[in-house]
């Protein structure tokens, strides 16, 4: 016989009480590693995903405009391609809206993919069983049952027409910037089929159409050119960045000037090289690049800016419609002899005859202007005359002015079509004759730096360059080294292409926003709390069951350390198997819970498509936490042997001790009782401090949510030690009378007989009861929501977006005449106003997105909405007593280190960027720009969770080529709402606008923190439950402890009821004083919310949880009573 | 009255039945006190606890007062003990969680409400001498006077039976002198059928009656 062999032969002997304490540490290892399975589960299947909807793409170059489709084969034909890249595709990646056309439901936010066959080739697909003719699209699957469409149903696509020229410059079109296409649903594409490609990670289902390439080029006036090259990497095990860099190279090397919209022609007549661009307009960094690399090469420098006059004025006499053109070109003098103010100006023989001016004349002109804000505005400018020439040479240029649609290419100027308004009555037979002569030509010339005041933009302040060669250098050698070195020196990644590594971004942001594993730990901690509990609990009946057996060991020489360690080896034994059964059980409870997040709890994470993954990291972490965790407890349990003579173990008796070890124990005791830390004091001392919170938090002293809440949660713990004083109490009244209340006091006094255990139960079940009521008032309920200024809506009962931008300021009657608005007198829209915000397009940053983003989308509203002050903030770096007022004035503070400031709502700060106050966020706009945004202020619970805000001044700044409004709030009448929406579907509905309730943003974020609460509450409460059978095997303990007693009960002549009575009466107790303890103390500390929220409590839920934990603990104290009553008592009454 | 008829016992056990008691007939008035002795297992307190109505009899009769217990239902079973009989055993059985007033006072919470069950159980006390200890919890008393306070609570319901296992069995020469002398004076004043379980020959010699229990068998000595 060795010590291993008895331990073999207690493990089965004792098999009964050994398998209670191995399901314990079963279910606390299935749980603990269950909820890391949903972790990497979660993580898993967004990355199942991603990779299901990116195909066979890794890397995407994309670009602002459009470039050649060209651009793809020459990147392939680059002799580094093959080494890095197995497959490139050229496509147009547009947003788009759909409408089907038989049931008239739209869909906004909708991809628009055109492709041809090389796009199925570049994913492994038969591209022969994708062919559309140009009447036709695919349908993704999502998309096709939200339309509810079907194959062969006609379906209109609505996309933006991408524009050269900025919507937002006098010359850039204002109307009409999208194209409608109606074709027929040919197939409806599973994900399987890659009906859900997209290059942005996000889990909810993707709504797409595959639309023919060539029909979108076609339609979209951009013959042969795409937005979007895919890339496929030949080792997706190499580092990423490598691949990345050397596609950055490819399209370096491989770009030519057209496809970032720059042209240089020879000018043989003026013997000058001319830049342009495709906007009419060459920004500043441009012209810096272009001007550098023409002196680099010895040729001079030219700027030139052309601009429209409405009206040239002398005196009474009037030209309209004439270009004036500012430069610093050679043969132009400025100089003048007078001493006017005027900045000179030189007008050409005709204009000069026209208006019979004469040098010293002052010369006025009227021109349009687009304001930043969204209206065409008339200024005007004066000149001094200083000079007339004639038209020839430099004068007779008429490239000086770059290429209008509209204008340009106009027979006469009556055919003009301009995006402003035009009188052609003002027109005369001379202009037509003009135009007809000289067409472009400028009417007048002004110095550069005079045009520039008056039209430099954020765009630009040039239209043109021009660059003279040397005298006698060849021309067309001159445009070519030009070409050449220019292109060298433009980087296209600064000139709107980007290029990112779709896969490996995806990859990184599929790792999550939220850490599920992390949540659903938190979430089933009361479940795990429960098993160890019952563990430990199981574990010491079980060696109190065998404390005679102990008491022999001891009798027969065993040192207690060694019996001791006997027993911990037995217990790890215990958990190690237990561990081994609860790792399978944590397959078992992951795939619960996955099902759950796909069904019960679906509104917490937007997606069905997410399975189990079985991870054996987290299952040894849950296996070896539950070993460690359960052992502590083991170890714990066996404390009680520790003071027991083997006299009274060899009786059965754990509590009676040597007197040595007494009386060093009641030395101990005397201590303590000297601390303030005894029961009683602690609930006097916690009580007194709770009932100070609780007062200063009423009379707004302090916080009131942490007042309320510390208050609630010190007089928990003051309650708590109340009652474990209470029990402890030896003074108690004498039960005396008869009936079943007298057989009932008897049971509350049982629960004072082990007070340690019944404090237990009772602590339990109140800390849980508070956790979960105190949760249940956090439920957000968005039939709550008011409309208020200082809210979480601003006040704004709607909001819209739109696909296309909107230049127009729809609060002016000007831009709700451009827009086919209703005056500003009309009854229904006459009242609502509008908000307007600049948007970036970017990843969701709200709780609706499971990935991480990595590019928030940004919101920029404008100046007046700023001022206004609207909507509530839980948190900010104020510091002026203006901005504690209205924290948006932090947006317009400069920041000395460059770091823009933004305001971000304080839950997607908390929760998905994982950021605060003052914290960096930096944004990679593409290669070679990162933005550095700071968090300056946090709303409440606002309807910008999904978004980042700053000011329209550092937007236009940091994002300068996006172009005007997309998002808007509106302050409508509640009365008007419906109508209001109605009206703007209908009338912008060429802008793609989207209208819908603030409210129904909000309570779209609050389902998702509901949906988080009631999966707390569930497993919470399910934790209750096991915690409430915990309680009932701790009642069944006692009662079979006390079968002696309870056999003399009988004895005397008490019945099953009187039995019943009295155990569900000491169970009652210990549970309705956790329920009550903790509900009550919960309450308290929830006031403040509950008060905001007009007293309402989710009472049902919450009643029918507690209830059930109720009815669970009485039921599990029936059985108890039943086990003892079936029980053969008499014997233990027995002498012999 | 207590009629024992042809009382007989015996378990099952894997070997067939196992006879515990045979064929016992025993007939005692009120006022009068028996011992029982014998070897251990010989049956002695089976039959103890078939008369306490605590297990019933394989065979024969039981009749307490007129009245056979065993075919009582549950609950009119419980409340015929309540009633009629008064126990006590080797070991105290007292409740812990109890004062020593409230230990006594134990059989009363499932009677009949009486105003007087109070005074009665503090003059049982006093008159087990332990006036100064009512409100003393078991633990804090000696095994002498944790059995003085079961006798008290086997007389609080003024039982006609009284039931005794062992009573002196766990206490020291002296203890269990004074509950001897305790327990006969008791009987005598209340006049109740006193049967006593012992292996004390010094216990058994102050009882009018005795009885040698063997092999299953009750026979007076």
């Amino acid at each position: 016989m060795q010590l291993s062999t008895l331990l073999k032969r207690n493990l089965t002997y004792y098999w009964r009480t050994n398998l209670a304490v191995v399901l314990g540490v079963a279910t606390a290892v299935a749980v603990l590693a269950g909820a890391l399975l949903v972790g990497d589960s979660v993580r898993a299947s967004l990355r199942d995903l991603l990779l299901l909807r990116l195909g066979n793409t890794d890397q995407v170059i994309s670009s602002a405009g459009f470039f050649r489709e060209q651009l793809t084969n020459d990147m392939q034909a680059h002799t580094q391609f093959a080494s890095t890249f197995s497959a490139a595709c050229p496509l147009v990646v547009l947003d788009g809206t759909v409408t089907h056309d038989k049931s008239n439901r739209r869909a906004a936010g909708v991809q628009v993919y055109g492709v041809d066959e090389r796009f199925w080739k570049f994913h492994g697909r038969d591209g022969a069983d994708y062919t559309l003719n140009p009447r036709q699209l695919l349908l993704s699957a999502g998309l096709a049952q939200e339309l509810g469409a079907e194959v062969e149903d006609a379906i209109l696509v609505r996309v933006e027409k991408h524009s050269d020229i900025p919507v937002e410059s006098l010359h850039g079109r204002k109307e009409d910037l999208g194209i409608t296409m109606r074709l027929t649903t040919r197939a409806v594409l599973p994900a399987s089929a890659l009906g859900e490609f997209s290059i942005r990670p996000q889990q909810a289902a993707v709504r797409a159409v595959f639309v023919p390439l060539r029909r979108l080029q076609q339609d979209l006036d951009q013959d042969g050119k795409v937005n979007t090259i895919l890339l496929a990497e030949k080792n997706r095990e190499a580092n990423p960045q490598i691949a990345l860099e050397a596609s950055e190279k490819l399209l370096r090397d491989a770009f030519s000037l057209a496809d970032v919209g720059l042209k240089v022609n020879a000018l043989a007549e003026q013997r000058r090289l001319l830049l342009e661009s495709d906007s009419a307009i060459i920004n500043d960094e441009l012209a810096n690049t272009a001007r550098q690399t023409a002196e680099s090469l010895s040729l001079r420098v030219y700027s030139v800016l052309t601009y429209l006059a409405n009206t040239m004025r002398v005196g009474q006499r009037e030209v309209p419609y004439s270009l004036i053109t500012a430069l610093n070109e050679e043969g132009f003098d400025f100089s003048r002899k007078g001493t006017s103010t005027l900045p000179p100006m030189i007008l050409n023989e005709w204009a000069a005859r026209d208006l019979a001016a004469k040098p010293g004349d002052t010369l006025s002109f009227d021109y349009y202007l687009w304001e930043q804000e969204g209206r065409l505005t008339t200024r005007t400018a004066q000149f001094e005359v200083t000079g007339i020439v004639p038209i020839a040479g430099a004068a007779a240029d008429r490239r000086f002015a770059p290429t209008y649609p509209g204008i340009t290419e106009s027979a006469s100027l009556s055919d003009w079509d301009p995006p402003f308004p035009m009188d052609l009555k003002r027109v005369r037979p001379i202009d037509e004759e003009y135009w007809h002569q000289y067409r472009t030509t400028p009417k007048a010339f002004i110095r550069l730096e005079d045009g520039q005041k008056l039209w430099g933009s954020r765009f630009g302040k040039l239209t043109s360059l021009r660059l003279a060669p040397a005298e006698g250098s060849n021309l067309q050698t001159t445009l070519d080294a030009y070409q050449t070195k220019l292109k060298a020196a433009l980087d296209p990644l600064k000139m709107g292409f980007s290029v990112y590594s779709a896969r490996a971004q995806g990859l990184a942001a599929s790792r999550g926003a939220t850490d599920f594993g992390e949540y659903f730990v938190y979430f089933s901690f009361f479940l795990v709390v429960s098993a160890l509990m019952l563990t430990g609990l199981f574990f010491k009946l079980g060696v109190e069951q065998r404390l005679r057996e102990i008491g022999l060991l001891r009798a027969i020489g065993f040192p207690a350390a060694q019996i001791r360690a006997l027993f911990v080896r037995e217990g790890f034994a215990l958990a190690v198997i237990g561990s081994i059964v609860g790792v399978g059980g944590a397959v078992g409870y992951g795939e619960l819970m996955m099902f759950g997040l796909r069904t019960w709890w679906v509104g917490a994470v937007g997606t069905t498509s997410l399975t189990l993954h079985i991870s054996p990291t987290s299952l040894v972490i849950g296996a070896v936490g539950g070993v460690l965790t359960a052992v502590g407890c083991i170890v714990w349990s066996l404390r009680l042997l520790a003071p027991t003579s083997p006299r009274s173990l060899l009786m059965g008796v754990a509590s009676s001790e040597p007197e040595d070890r007494k009386d060093k124990r009641s030395s101990w005791r005397q201590r303590l009782a000297a601390l303030p830390f005894s029961a009683s004091r602690l609930a006097i001392i916690c009580g007194l401090i709770g009932t100070v919170m609780l007062v200063s938090a009423t009379l707004k002293l302090i916080g009131q949510v942490a007042g309320f809440f510390g208050a609630g949660t010190l007089l928990l713990v003051a309650l708590l030690c109340f009652q474990a004083a209470r029990l402890k109490n030896a003074k108690k009244k004498l039960i005396q009378g008869s009936g079943w209340w007298a057989v009932a006091r008897l049971g509350f006094r049982n629960a004072a007989y082990r007070p340690g255990r019944s404090v237990l139960c009772i602590a339990l079940i109140a800390s849980a009861t508070f956790i979960i009521v105190a949760v249940g008032a956090f439920r957000r309920d968005s039939q709550e929501t008011v409309l208020e200024k200082k809210s979480g809506n601003g006040g704004f009962p709607l909001l819209a977006e739109s696909l296309l931008p909107v230049t127009y300021d729809p609060n002016s009657a000007e831009g709700r005449a451009a827009l086919n608005l209703p005056a500003l007198e009309d009854s229904a829209m006459g009242r609502v106003s509008f908000a307007r915000f600049r948007v970036r397009p970017g990843d969701d940053a709200s709780c609706l997105n499971l990935y991480q983003p990595r590019n928030p989308k940004i919101l920029a509203p404008t100046t007046d909405f700023i001022q206004s002050g609207r909507f509530a903030f839980q948190d900010s770096l104020a510091s002026t007593p203006e901005e504690k007022a209205n924290p948006w004035l932090l947006l317009n503070q400069a920041a000395s280190d460059g770091a823009v400031p933004v305001i971000a709502d304080a839950n997607s700060l908390t929760y998905v960027l994982h950021l605060k106050l003052g914290d960096e966020l930096t944004l990679h706009q593409n290669s070679g720009q990162a933005i550095r945004l700071r968090v300056v202020a946090a709303l409440a619970d606002s309807i910008f969770q999904s978004e980042l805000l700053m000011s329209e001044k550092n937007f236009l700044r940091s994002f300068p080529s996006e172009e005007g409004y997309r998002f808007f709030l509106l302050d409508a009448p509640p009365e008007k709402v419906s109508a209001v929406t109605t009206t703007l579907e209908e009338r912008l509905a060429d802008f793609g606008f989207d209208v819908r309730e603030t409210e129904e943003r909000l309570a779209s974020f609050h389902r998702v923190e509901n949906t988080y609460l009631s999966t707390f509450q569930s497993l919470g409460g399910l934790g209750l439950l096991l915690g409430t059978l915990g309680l009932a095997t701790v009642l069944l303990r006692n009662v079979l402890e006390r079968r002696r007693e309870l056999a003399l009960l009988r004895a005397v002549g008490y019945n099953s009821s009187h039995f019943t009575i009295m155990v569900l009466a000491e169970n009652a107790l210990l549970l309705c004083g956790g329920l009550v303890t903790g509900s009550a103390c919960a309450l308290l500390a929830i006031a403040p919310t509950l008060l905001a929220r007009g007293g309402q409590l989710p009472t049902v839920a919450l009643g029918v949880l507690l209830l059930a934990v109720m009815v669970a603990g009485l039921t599990a104290s029936l059985a108890a009573t039943i086990a003892a009553w079936r029980a053969p008592l008499i014997p233990t009454l027995r002498a012999e | 009255m207590l009629e024992v008829t042809n009382l007989s016992k015996a378990y099952p056990t894997p070997r067939g039945p196992l006879s515990i008691l045979s064929n016992i007939s025993l007939s005692l008035s009120r006022g009068e006190a028996v011992s029982i002795m014998g070897p251990s297992g010989s049956g002695k307190s089976t039959l103890l606890y078939i008369v306490g109505a605590l297990e019933p009899p394989t065979s024969g009769t039981v009749a307490l007062d007129g009245q056979n217990p065993f075919r009582l239902a549950e609950r009119e079973l419980a409340a015929f003990r309540n009633q009629k009989i008064g126990f006590i055993f080797q070991d105290h059985c007292l409740l812990p969680q109890c004062s020593v007033l409230e230990n006594v006072l134990t059989p009363t919470l499932v009677a009949g409400a009486n105003d007087n069950d109070v005074e009665r159980a503090r003059s049982l006390l006093d008159q087990v001498g332990l006036r100064e200890r009512l409100d003393h919890r078991p633990a804090e008393l000696s095994g002498g006077e944790k059995q003085r306070v079961a006798l008290a609570r086997a007389l609080i319901r003024q039982p006609l039976l009284l039931l005794c296992d062992e009573p002196t069995g766990n206490l020291d020469r002296h203890s269990a002198e004074v509950v001897a002398s305790l327990l006969l004076e008791l009987h005598a004043r209340q006049q109740t059928i006193l049967i006593v379980v012992t292996h004390s020959a010094e216990l058994a010699a102050r009882f009018p009656i005795r009885f040698e229990m063997s092999e299953g068998e009750l026979k007076q000595s």
